[in-house]
C-alpha cells in the first residue's frame, strides 16, 4: 500500500473503497481534519473500524463520521446528507425529509430538535448490527 | 468563569458554513488558514476570545460537563484536534490541568486500546501506565495474578477462535453478501462441527465394543425358524454391479448387514446398553451445544430495543456495513438501503390505513384471511396425504414382480418417499409467497408467516412420512390385528423394521444431497450462463439469482432433524453427514461466489441468529418424539439388532440396572420415584417463576431508566442554559 509514504491522501484511498462515507472517514480520522492520514491515523481508522473495538468507542467515532458539520450535533441537514448517500440520490425530497424527522421522532432524546453525542448513544447501542456493521474486515 | 481556555467548538447557532464535502478541497483549506473545518476541534477558533468576553455560551459549558470529557482531553501529549498553534503554551497548560482532571475521571486503569484517543496518545499512555505498574512493584500480588489470569483467558479465546475453520471465508462471505448470508454459513460450520463430535462419539460407542468384544455372527440364513418369520438380507447368488450400485443408493443388499444399520449389531448386553446411552448422550450434547448458540444469539436480541420504536434510526445509522468493498456491491447495499426505506414508509400508510378501516373492510380483509388460510391448510393437508400415500404405496410396489425385474423402477419405487418430500417442499414455498401479501400484512408480517409456514411444511412433511412408516410397522397402532399379533409388529413385510427406518433417512439424506447438487448443475449455472448472454431487462431479471438465506437454513435444518431421527436405527448416519455438510460447504460457496448476486432484500443478521437456533431446536424436539417412541413402545425386531429378544428397547436398562450394586440400585430407583419427581417439579417452578419475576422487574428498571436518562437530559440543558443566564446577566452589571 503506497511506497514508504507517510501521507495517504485521500485521493489514494478512494482506490479502496467505493464507500459514500470514504471522505467522512477519512476527515475524522485524519489528525489535521483534512483528510490526510498519517500511518498513526491510518492504524486508528482500522483499530476503531475492527471487531476488537468496543462499543462506546464506535459509537463515538461513528456520530462523529455522521456529523457533516462537524459542530457537534447530528442536525437535520446531516441527517439528510447521511440518508442521500445512503440511497444514492434515488429516494424523493419528501421521502427524505420523512425519514429525517422520523429518526429525529425516534432519536431526539431531549427534543432540541437534533441528536447530540448522548443521544445518538444512547439509540446506537442497543441497535444489534451496529457492531457488524460498524466493521471493515481485514 | 474561567473559560477563554477552553474550546468552543461546540456552537449553538446553525453552521454559518454548511459544508459541502464534495467540493471542500485540500486546495480550500489554505485560504483559510485559521479555520479547520472539518476538524473535530474549533471550527470558529478565531471567534474564541471573543466569546469569551461575552460570556460563556451554552455550548461552552455544556463543553465543560464530566460527560464530555472525552471530547475535550484527546490523551496525553496530544493538543486537542483545531487547537492551533497559537494557543500552544496555553495549550500545554490547559492539558496539565485537563490531565489531572482526567486521571481522575478514569477511575479504573482502561486498558489503551479502549481509548478514544489517537495512536499516538495512545502509546502515551501504555507508557506511563507500564511505568506505573512497574514503579508500583510487585503491587499486590493477587492483582498481579488476576491480571495474568485474564490474559490467559483472553489468550485462550482468542486460540480458539483461531481454531475455528474458514473464519477467512466467512468473513470474505460476510463482506461481500452481507451478514445474513454469513450466518447461513456459520451455521453450517456448527452443525458440521456438531455431526463431527455425534459420529465419533458413536463410533466409541457403538463400533468399538462391537468390535472389541468377539467375533460377529454372519447374517440370519433363509434356514432359521422362528415364529417371526425370517430374515435374510444378504443378497441371493451373483449380484451383477449395476445391482451393486443401486444397493449403494437404496441401502440395501450388502449394506443392509454392514455397521451402517441397526440389524447388524450383535445381541450382547455390554453393546446394548452403550448402543441406547449413545443416544441419550448425544441428543444431550446437541441440545447444549444449541441452547448456548440460542442464548448468545437471543442476548444481543433481548436488549435491543423493540424494532417498532427505533426502525427508522437505526436503518439509518446501522444500514451501511463499512465493510463492503468492490463498486457492485456497493450499489447493490444501496438499493437495498433504498428498498427497506420505501418498505418502511409504505408499511407506515398501510398501518394508517389500517387504523383507519371500517367495520365493513375489516370484515372483508379478515374474510379474505380466513380464505387464504384455508387455502394453505387444504395445500398442506393435500402434500402430507400424497407422502402418507407414497409411502404405503412404496411396499406394495416393491412387492410386484415387474417392478423387481426392472433395477431402476424399483430404486425409483424406493425412492418414492423421499420424491415426494422434496417436490412438496420445492413447489409449495413460492405458492406461499404468493399468498402472503393477499393477506394484507405490512412486509415484516408476511415474511413471518412465510417463514412460519415453509418450517411446518418441512418438519410435518417428515413427521407424516414417520406416520406412515409407523402405520406399517405396527399395523396401525392395532395390537390384535392379525400380522401384527405373533410378534408385536409386522414381521412378513418388515422382518426387521429398525433397519427399514433406517434406510428411509438415509434415502433421504442422499435423496437432498443429490438434489442439492442437481438444482446447483442443471439450474442455476444454465441460468446464469445462457441468461448472462441474454439481452436487456429480460436477461437481466432471469439472469440474476439471490443466494436466499431463509429457504437455505431451513433446508439445513430439515437435514440435521433427519440425522437425529436416522441415527439411533442407522448409527453411521451422523458420520455420513459430516461428509455431506462438508461437501455442501463448498458447494454453496462455489455456487454462491460463481452465480449469485447478493439479495437485495437483506435479512438481518440478528433476527437470524435468534430465529434460526429456535428452529433447530424445535428440530431436535421434533426428532426426539419418533426415536422416543421406538424405544419405548414399539417391541424390537425378533431376528436383528442388539435388542433381539426384548420386550422393548428401554427394557435393557432395568435388567441391566439389577446387576448393580444394591445402593446404586437404590439410588437409581429412587430417582424415578415420585418422592423425587414431585419436589423436582415443584422447585423447577418456583426457579422459573421466579426468573419470570426478576426478567419482569429488569424489564421496568430499563424503561424507568430510559425515562430518567431524558429527564436528565432535558435538566441539564436547562441548568446550562440558566448558567449562561445568570453568567451573562452578571457580565452585563460589571462596570466596562
Amino acid at each position: 500500500m503506497g511506497n514508504k509514504q507517510t501521507v495517504f491522501t485521500h485521493e489514494q484511498l478512494e482506490a479502496y473503497q467505493d464507500n459514500p462515507f470514504r471522505q467522512r472517514i477519512a476527515q475524522v480520522f485524519s489528525e489535521d481534519g483534512d483528510g490526510h492520514m498519517t500511518l498513526d491515523n491510518f492504524l486508528d481508522m482500522f483499530s476503531v473500524m475492527s471487531e476488537m473495538a468496543p462499543r462506546d468507542l464506535k459509537a463515538y467515532y461513528a456520530f462523529k463520521i455522521y456529523d457533516f458539520n462537524n459542530d457537534g450535533y447530528i442536525c437535520a441537514w446531516d441527517l439528510e446528507q447521511t440518508v442521500t448517500k445512503l440511497t444514492r440520490g434515488e429516494l424523493s425530497a419528501e421521502e427524505v425529509s420523512l425519514v429525517c424527522e422520523k429518526v429525529l421522532d425516534e432519536a431526539d432524546g431531549d427534543h432540541d430538535g437534533r441528536l447530540s453525542l448522548e443521544d445518538f448513544q444512547n439509540m446506537i447501542l442497543r441497535a444489534p448490527d451496529f457492531l457488524s456493521t460498524f466493521h471493515i474486515r481485514i | 468563569m474561567d473559560l477563554p481556555m477552553s474550546l468552543p467548538y461546540l456552537q449553538l447557532t446553525a453552521p454559518s458554513w454548511p459544508l459541502e464535502t464534495e467540493t471542500v478541497s485540500p486546495a480550500a483549506m489554505e485560504e483559510r488558514p485559521t479555520w479547520e473545518p472539518e476538524a473535530w476541534g474549533s471550527p470558529g477558533g478565531w471567534l474564541a476570545p471573543r466569546e469569551a468576553r461575552a460570556g460563556p455560551s451554552l455550548s461552552s459549558v455544556l463543553n465543560e460537563l464530566p460527560s464530555a470529557a472525552t471530547l475535550r482531553y484527546r490523551g496525553p501529549g496530544v493538543l486537542p484536534w483545531g487547537a492551533s498553534e497559537e494557543e500552544e503554551e496555553d495549550g500545554e497548560r490547559r492539558l496539565q490541568t485537563m490531565a489531572e482532571v482526567a486521571q481522575q475521571e478514569l477511575e479504573e486503569p482502561v486498558p489503551s486500546r479502549e481509548l478514544p484517543w489517537p495512536m499516538q496518545a495512545r502509546r502515551t499512555h501504555r507508557k506511563s501506565h507500564a511505568r506505573d505498574q512497574v514503579a508500583q512493584g510487585s503491587g499486590s500480588r493477587a492483582s498481579n495474578c488476576a491480571l495474568k489470569f485474564r490474559r490467559l483467558k483472553e489468550k485462550t479465546k482468542e486460540g480458539l477462535h483461531t481454531l475455528q475453520p474458514w473464519a477467512w471465508t466467512l468473513k470474505r462471505i460476510g463482506g461481500q453478501f452481507g451478514a445474513g448470508t454469513e450466518s447461513y454459513f456459520s451455521l453450517l460450520r456448527f452443525l458440521l462441527l456438531l455431526n463431527v463430535l455425534a459420529s465419533v462419539i458413536k463410533a466409541c460407542m457403538t463400533l468399538l465394543p462391537t468390535w472389541l468384544e468377539g467375533t460377529l455372527p454372519g447374517p440370519p440364513g433363509s434356514d432359521t425358524s422362528s415364529p417371526c418369520g425370517f430374515y435374510n438380507p444378504s443378497p441371493q447368488g451373483l449380484v451383477t454391479f449395476p445391482t451393486h450400485l443401486l444397493n449403494l443408493l437404496s441401502g440395501e443388499g450388502f449394506l443392509e448387514w454392514s455397521p451402517l444399520f441397526y440389524g447388524f449389531y450383535p445381541p450382547r448386553a455390554h453393546l446394548a446398553i452403550t448402543y441406547l446411552c449413545s443416544v441419550f448422550v448425544i441428543g444431550l450434547l446437541y441440545l447444549l451445544f444449541i441452547l448456548h448458540r440460542s442464548v448468545s444469539g437471543l442476548k444481543q436480541t433481548l436488549v435491543a430495543e423493540s424494532g417498532a420504536l427505533t426502525s427508522y434510526s437505526h436503518r439509518v445509522f446501522t444500514a451501511w456495513d463499512f465493510g463492503l468493498c468492490g463498486d457492485v456491491h456497493v450499489r447493490l447495499r444501496q438499493r437495498n438501503i433504498l428498498y427497506e426505506l420505501q418498505v418502511e414508509l409504505e408499511e407506515a400508510v398501510v398501518r394508517r390505513q389500517a387504523a383507519v378501516r371500517t367495520l365493513g373492510q375489516q370484515a372483508r380483509v379478515w374474510s379474505v384471511r380466513i380464505l387464504l388460510n384455508l387455502l394453505v391448510i387444504a395445500l398442506l393437508g393435500a402434500a402430507f396425504y400424497g407422502i402418507y400415500w407414497a409411502t404405503g404405496a412404496t411396499v406394495e410396489l416393491q412387492e410386484t414382480p415387474s417392478v423387481q425385474q426392472m433395477p431402476l423402477l424399483k430404486l425409483l419405487v424406493d425412492y418414492l418417499p423421499s420424491i415426494f418430500i422434496s417436490g412438496v417442499n420445492f413447489l409449495l414455498p413460492p405458492v406461499f409467497k404468493l399468498i402472503a401479501p393477499l393477506e394484507g400484512y405490512t412486509r415484516s408480517h408476511q415474511i413471518a408467516f412465510i417463514l412460519l409456514r415453509t418450517v411446518f411444511l418441512r418438519l410435518a412433511s417428515l413427521l407424516v412420512l414417520l406416520f406412515s412408516l409407523w402405520n406399517q410397522i405396527t399395523c396401525g397402532g392395532k395390537a390384535e390385528a392379525e400380522e401384527c399379533k405373533t410378534c408385536g409388529y409386522n414381521y412378513k413385510e418388515l422382518p426387521c423394521w429398525e433397519t427399514r427406518l433406517g434406510q428411509e433417512m438415509y434415502k433421504l439424506l442422499l435423496f437432498d444431497l443429490l438434489t442439492g447438487v442437481a438444482v446447483m448443475l442443471l439450474i442455476q449455472f444454465p441460468r446464469k450462463l445462457l441468461c448472462g448472454l441474454c439481452p436487456g431487462a429480460l436477461g437481466r431479471v432471469v439472469g440474476t439469482q439471490e443466494f436466499q438465506v431463509p429457504d437455505e437454513v431451513l433446508g439445513l435444518i430439515y437435514a440435521q432433524t433427519v440425522v437425529w431421527v436416522g441415527s439411533f436405527f442407522c448409527p453411521l448416519l451422523p458420520l455420513l453427514n459430516t461428509a455431506k455438510f462438508l461437501l455442501l460447504f463448498y458447494f454453496k460457496k462455489f455456487t454462491l461466489f460463481s452465480t449469485c448476486s447478493p439479495a437485495s432484500r437483506t435479512f438481518r443478521a440478528s433476527t437470524a441468529n435468534f430465529f434460526f437456533p429456535l428452529v433447530l431446536l424445535l428440530g431436535l424436539a421434533i426428532s426426539a418424539v419418533p426415536v422416543l417412541y421406538s424405544i419405548f413402545l414399539i417391541p424390537p425386531s425378533k431376528l436383528c439388532g442388539p435388542f433381539q429378544g426384548q420386550s422393548s428397547i428401554w427394557a435393557q436398562i432395568p435388567e441391566s440396572i439389577s446387576n448393580l450394586p444394591q445402593t446404586v440400585q437404590n439410588f437409581l430407583f429412587f430417582l424415578g420415584t415420585q418422592a423425587f419427581a414431585v419436589p423436582l417439579l415443584l422447585i423447577s417452578s418456583i426457579l422459573m417463576a421466579y426468573t419470570l419475576a426478576l426478567a419482569n422487574s429488569y424489564g421496568r428498571l430499563v424503561s424507568e431508566l430510559k425515562r430518567q436518562i431524558e429527564t436528565e437530559a432535558q435538566n441539564k440543558v436547562f441548568l446550562a442554559q440558566r448558567a449562561v443566564a445568570l453568567s451573562s446577566a452578571t457580565g452585563a452589571l460589571r462596570p466596562p
